[in-house]
């Protein structure tokens, strides 16, 4: 057998030490999916808090989103705490951590209508952009409307309208009561 | 030596050249052409081997009986062998001084080849590619842009894509799990179901792809109501020897760049006959740009690897053939969005963000996917018109989807971090008998069961499932030499059993069981060698897939919450087809036309309902898999004129019209009519070769879809647009070393434009200027 026979029965050999079969790595029961249930709105003003909830903790489908009824008082200054919890497991995990740690690619948007205003971002990100996890309003006369609460990634922060932009991870449409 | 009759091939259409001899020595360059007829001199006799046995130079004639050899040398002795089942061949000596024509005239079995007519052929009818298969120039000029695009030149053949890295053919206005792929002789299994899940095939594996449109269900299993795609590596060497290829590929956009390389050899030692390939790829692409920007993330990285052996006696042969796929795929990370209102302002945008940069860095949203192939192949010739075939095989393929998200929360194990990760085992078992009845008459019998198992890991889209399937199936083919007619009739039965679950919601677990019939039933009558005409009716029934069942969730990407059916039936299809084709005393000018009207009961669809689901990202469009009555109708046609032995042109026509019966609407996402006009001017790349240099300039005009349902997609359709290509191919020698370079530029005039079925067109338009520049190189090494 010479050098180059001996070449190509390698290269052979090789082939086969390469086909390896691949198995199903099956990791049940790990079945778990990523999962932002709830959005938790904390309304501090006029010396009391109150928490609103939007909760879907069977994930997509199944039962719609409950989404509870914000009742807030008329000519009342208010700081808004948003947080993001998955209540599927025990204990619940608090995802606002995670969005405050890659605060530079999240975006928290809050838009009111009718009787309640547009609260205005406090925080600011690693680059000094908004957050939007904590933000302030003044509410007006006795009203309805509603509050949207969006969590934005990726969003373009330097665009003129950043909320149109990002992929959405969490968004509910709260009506708000001022009375 | 004992030849195999050219069933050995399977259902290989064309010519199929076993053993290139492109390092013979310079002066054997002398081509033996002609054709085969039968003995009333009026019939052609398809599909014959004509070989030489000093050489083992050898071809597979076509159906039509052409045939094509080259690389003999003048004044050498040698015996020209012809097979074919049902006529019995003999060795016929034969001397020749300069390029010959015959024909050769074979008697039916029991007879012997009567005589040789050694006359003067017209020059120019080499052999040209059948009517729905790739090979040659025109397969190597695509198989850079991955497998589905390479079929797009077929007529009647489009794509639905996923960007440009991502697409599933689409054979008559039909994909996914209605059409079937056979991957060297094993039907592919993998996530097909999912529209952006592109068939795990390396292009650069396959010397001939061919597309068989219809309902070619009865040989291949259950399924198969659009068509079967046969992709067929090149057959091992027959002659002792080693020889190997390069092929070096690079492309502008993406700036992407291809190395693929093969080296085959089989022993001397004729009491053990063994031969073997090894063959792999790498492929690297960044960023696509389109005329104005980039593309964000849409970089591609490929890594193939496959071997074969072959053990070949007298009566028997055996094959094992390994194979492995592995892709990494960028999504547009402008396309990943979370709810209705992200796609409402995307669409809006209709282009990125941003211009983007270059960039080969594949981050998320990603696709990555290993697929495994073993196979096992037995055949034994039990006598001349008898042959068994035993086939064992095992597919694996794991899918990874990764969102443009990282989970928030950690994975309690130390777990890839793919959001949805499906595993799919599947294992055959085929046995088939390929016979012959009687003088006339000669079918296949077999028999084969499949088990399969499917897990998924995080991602409740798709339940884990099992599901096997047993078939049987008959085909006959009826032919008298001396008629103009051929028949022939299949019968298939398959029996599949499913078990899914448990289930997200409900937490049970299903069972089903679907069983039904397949049947075809086709003619051939050609009247004499020009004319030909086919028709065919046939039945084929699908039963519904696991996702239309039972899947439930956000189907990220396309925005939309979709929900399974657990109550579908089985779609039955029905299709009818009338083909003519006519070739000219040049093969090059030939015409083919296809009409098909194919009806599909109990269609499965993707429904709107009323009411979007809500859900803790806001509000999803939501869809539901139901059936309605459906209906194809289409015509493919194709028309080449060779106006002198430089010019050729070609005109090819697709239209297709997708009706829903039920709801006297139209069915969505069916390709929109299109035409393609090509001219190409070509050149003899050298004395004593059938191969020449081109230059083609090629138009594809595709049309708005106009007809389209209303209310079922988010954006209008898109303009038509007209794409120009050019294109060439070149032959030369490199000292002693032959080299064939090639060159395309696609969107030669950088047009911006959108295709209806790219399922990102209402994120970005399709990619810019390409140029394409390859060289692919065989050689021989001298290791006896």
């Amino acid at each position: 057998m010479n050098f180059k026979s001996f070449l190509f029965a390698f290269l052979f050999l090789g082939a086969f030490v390469f086909s390896a079969c691949e198995k199903d790595k099956d990791s049940d029961p790990d079945n778990e999916q990523e999962l932002i249930t709830t959005i938790r709105l904390s309304f501090t003003g006029g010396g009391s808090t109150v928490t609103f909830n939007a909760t879907d903790k069977d994930g997509d489908g199944g039962l719609a989103p409950v989404i509870d009824k914000i009742a807030l008082k008329p000519n009342t200054d208010y700081a808004l705490k948003v947080a993001f919890l998955d209540e599927s497991k025990t204990p619940s995990a608090d995802i606002t951590e995670e969005v405050g740690k890659e605060s530079d690619v999240h975006l928290v948007c809050l838009t009111g209508s009718g009787s309640m205003p547009s609260p205005t971002t406090l925080d600011k990100d690693k680059n000094n952009k908004p957050l939007g996890l904590s933000s302030s309003f003044k509410t007006g006369a006795a009203g309805a409307g509603t509050l949207k609460v969006t969590l934005k990634h990726e969003p373009d922060k330097n665009n003129a309208n950043p909320c149109s932009t990002g992929e959405t991870d969490a968004e509910a449409t709260f009506t708000v009561e001022v009375k | 030596m004992r030849t195999f009759p050219p069933f050995f091939l399977g259902a290989c259409i064309g010519v199929l050249v076993l053993v290139s001899q492109s390092l013979s020595s310079q002066e054997c360059h002398l081509h033996l052409y002609g054709y085969v007829r039968d003995s009333s001199g009026t019939h052609p006799i398809s599909y014959v081997t004509v070989f030489i046995e000093e050489t083992g130079i050898g071809t597979l004639a076509d159906e039509k009986g052409y045939f094509h050899l080259e690389g003999l040398c003048p004044g050498a002795s040698y015996t020209l062998q012809c097979t074919r089942l049902g006529y019995q061949g003999k060795g016929l000596s034969l001397s020749i001084q300069s390029d010959t024509g015959v024909v050769l005239v074979m008697q039916e079995i029991g007879l012997q080849l009567e005589r040789v007519e050694v006359n003067a052929l017209k020059a120019g009818s080499a052999h040209t590619q059948a009517a729905q298969s790739l090979q040659g120039t025109d397969l190597e000029a695509g198989k850079a842009l991955g497998f589905g695009e390479s079929l797009r030149r077929l007529v009647g053949v489009t794509t639905l894509n996923t960007g440009a890295t991502i697409a599933k053919p689409v054979i008559q206005g039909l994909h996914s799990n209605r059409i079937l792929i056979l991957n060297n002789g094993v039907r592919q299994e993998s996530q097909q179901w999912g529209s952006e899940h592109a068939p795990e095939i390396d292009p650069f594996l396959a010397q001939e792809i061919t597309v068989i449109k219809g309902a070619g269900s009865v040989r291949y299993g259950s399924d198969a109501l659009g068509g079967v795609i046969l992709v067929q590596p090149a057959p091992l060497p027959k002659t002792p020897g080693a020889w190997g290829e390069i092929n070096l590929q690079g492309m502008t956009n993406g700036r992407t760049g291809i190395a693929s390389g093969k080296i085959e050899a089989r022993l001397k030692n004729p009491k053990f006959p063994l031969s073997g390939r090894v063959q792999g790829t790498l492929k690297r692409g960044g960023n696509i740009r389109t005329p104005d920007y980039f593309l964000r993330n849409t970089g591609i990285s490929e890594a193939n690897f496959s071997w074969t052996a072959r053990l070949e006696k007298e009566r028997w042969n055996t094959d094992v053939f390994y194979s492995r796929f592995y892709t990494q795929l960028g999504i547009l990370r402008d396309a990943h969005i979370g709810n209705l209102t992200d796609l409402e302002n995307a669409i809006v945008r209709a282009r990125p963000l941003e211009d983007g940069t270059f960039s080969y860095t594949l981050g998320r949203p990603q696709q990555q996917v290993v697929h495994e192939l073993v196979k096992w192949k037995t055949q034994w010739a039990s006598g001349e018109s008898s042959l068994f075939q035993l086939q064992f095989s095992r597919q694996f393929n794991r899918r990874q989807e990764y969102d443009a998200h990282k989970r928030y929360n950690a994975l309690p194990e130390n777990v890839d971090e793919a959001q949805i990760q499906l595993e799919i085992t599947t294992y055959r078992v085929e046995a088939d008998w390929e016979h012959q009845w009687a003088a006339h008459v000669e079918g296949n019998v077999g028999l084969n069961y499949m088990a399969q198992t499917n897990t998924t890991d995080r991602g409740g889209l798709l339940p884990r499932y099992e599901n096997s399937v047993s078939g049987a199936y008959w085909i006959e083919r009826w032919k008298r030499p001396d008629t103009p007619l051929e028949l022939e009739l299949g019968m298939r039965y398959d029996i599949q059993r499913l078990t899914a679950g448990p289930l997200e919601r409900s937490a049970t677990v299903e069972r089903k069981s679907f069983k039904s019939w397949s049947g075809t039933l086709g003619a051939v009558y050609s009247p004499n060698h020009h004319l030909t005409f086919r028709a065919n009716t046939g039945s084929a029934w699908r039963a519904p897939h696991v996702s239309e069942l039972y899947s439930e969730g956000v189907h990220h990407g396309s925005a939309s919450y979709e929900q399974g059916t657990a109550s579908l039936q089985s779609e039955r299809a029905w299709n009818n087809n009338l083909t003519l084709e006519w070739t000219g005393d040049s093969r090059e000018t030939a015409l083919t036309v296809m009409g098909y009207y194919n009806l599909i009961r109990d269609y499965i669809f993707l429904e709107p309902m009323d009411e979007p689901v809500l859900t803790i990202r806001g509000a999803f469009p939501a869809f539901r898999y139901s059936q309605t009555n459906a209906r194809l109708t289409g015509i493919d046609a194709r028309f080449s004129v060779l106006a002198s032995p430089r010019w050729l042109a070609e005109f090819q026509a697709s239209v297709i019209n997708g009706w829903n019966t039920a709801e006297k609407d139209y069915l969505v996402f069916m390709p929109p009519s299109q035409f393609r006009y090509s001219l190409r001017y070509k050149i003899p790349a050298g004395r004593g070769t059938e191969k020449r240099h081109f230059i083609q300039v090629s138009a594809q005009h595709v049309l708005k879809q106009r007809w389209v349902p209303a209310g079922a997609d988010y954006a209008p359709p898109p303009d038509g647009y007209l794409r120009l290509d050019v294109e060439g191919s070149f032959f030369v020698s490199l000292g002693r070393q032959p080299v064939e370079l090639g060159f395309s530029i696609l969107n030669a005039l950088n047009t911006e434009y959108r295709d209806y079925l790219n399922r990102l067109r209402y994120f970005a338009a399709e990619p810019g200027r390409n140029l394409l520049l390859r060289v692919r190189i065989p050689f021989q090494v001298a290791l006896f």
